[in-house]
């Protein structure tokens, strides 16, 4: 009854488009809610950057001012093949990182002369670089000149990724 | 002459009810909404995820010896607001910092950088943290 009295009712007309408007409101205020919540339940991505210093920390402990460092090529040798001098700690989370530095004697640049990995191997599979890829891990990869003690030339390419999923990507 | 005779009428009385009463009502969820943004993104778990992140990332970018001094205006007002000691907020230990703004647990993030750090506030009223990278363990 009180349906038809509104229906029916042409003066009613503006309280129904009251109700219509207000009824949009609640629907778009919803929509900007759950907008609000998607983006706050979401975690701040760091991965990216994490790689960043990562791989920018092993280039200034491999090479340092365009010479390498002493302890991993001396006098055109290979000497260390690990990070230890490097001042890295992956306590606990050695699985969420991988790195892997390449040396190539510049006159071979097919073959690597010297390798260094570390870290959770499997992640050397699938990562992305510079782009959006939230349920992959995230790399950073460079290539630079440097020479040895003894003046001979090097490429190395340095490649790090970086996992950590559950603080960076939401569940 | 108008006003006498939209006074007199009582279909624009209504109708002007209604206007008035719709527009207080949108109004009224407007502002519930921006203070749902407001609290969402000035919470505590958003800001402990932000700040331990940040800081994290500041060490790891860091060689000693090194002092940094981080602005942290929001999360001392915050800490406060929750009862937390000015002190109590940032804690480093091993490589792992952790950020606590409430008297719920905090947020914890790792960093690579193997070195000795410590923090602690700055001086009252300062809202700054002084991160401070004594040397490499």
């Amino acid at each position: 009854m009180v349906t038809n009295k509104i229906f029916l009712n042409k003066r009613g007309g503006e309280e129904i488009m009251v109700l219509y408007l207000i009824a949009m409101v609640f629907v778009v205020a919803g929509g900007l809610a759950g907008m609000v919540l998607i983006f706050a339940g979401s975690p701040y991505d760091i991965r990216e950057i994490e790689a960043t210093l990562l791989m920018e920390k092993i280039a200034d402990c491999i090479s340092y001012g365009g010479r390498i460092n002493e302890n991993f090529i001396l006098n055109g040798t290979a000497q260390n093949t690990n990070l230890d001098i490097c001042h890295l700690n992956f306590e606990g989370e050695e699985e969420e990182f991988f790195y892997k530095i390449t040396f190539y004697d510049i006159k071979d640049l097919d073959n690597s002369f010297m390798e260094i990995r570390g870290g959770n191997l499997n992640l050397e599979a699938s990562y992305s670089i510079n782009e959006y890829s939230e349920n992959l891990p995230k790399g950073a990869e460079k290539s630079f000149y440097s020479l040895d003690n003894s003046d001979n030339q090097y490429i190395i390419k340095i490649l790090t990724v970086v996992k950590k999923f559950e603080q960076n990507v939401k569940k | 002459m108008f006003k006498e005779r939209f006074l007199k009428n009582k279909k624009g009385e209504e109708h002007l009810l209604w206007n008035v009463l719709s527009i207080l009502l949108i109004l009224i969820i407007l502002s519930g909404l921006l203070l749902f943004v407001h609290i969402k993104i000035n919470g505590a778990v958003i800001l402990e995820q932000s700040y331990s992140k940040n800081i994290a990332l500041l060490i790891d970018a860091s060689t000693p010896v090194m002092d940094m001094k981080l602005n942290m205006d929001k999360a001392f007002d915050l800490a406060e607001k929750n009862k937390i000691p000015r002190d109590e907020i940032v804690q480093i230990e091993n490589n792992i910092v952790t950020v606590r703004l409430s008297q719920k647990g905090g947020y914890s993030y790792s960093f690579f950088n193997d070195v000795d750090v410590s923090a602690y506030a700055d001086i009252y009223p300062n809202k700054n943290y002084i991160i401070k990278i004594n040397g490499y363990k």
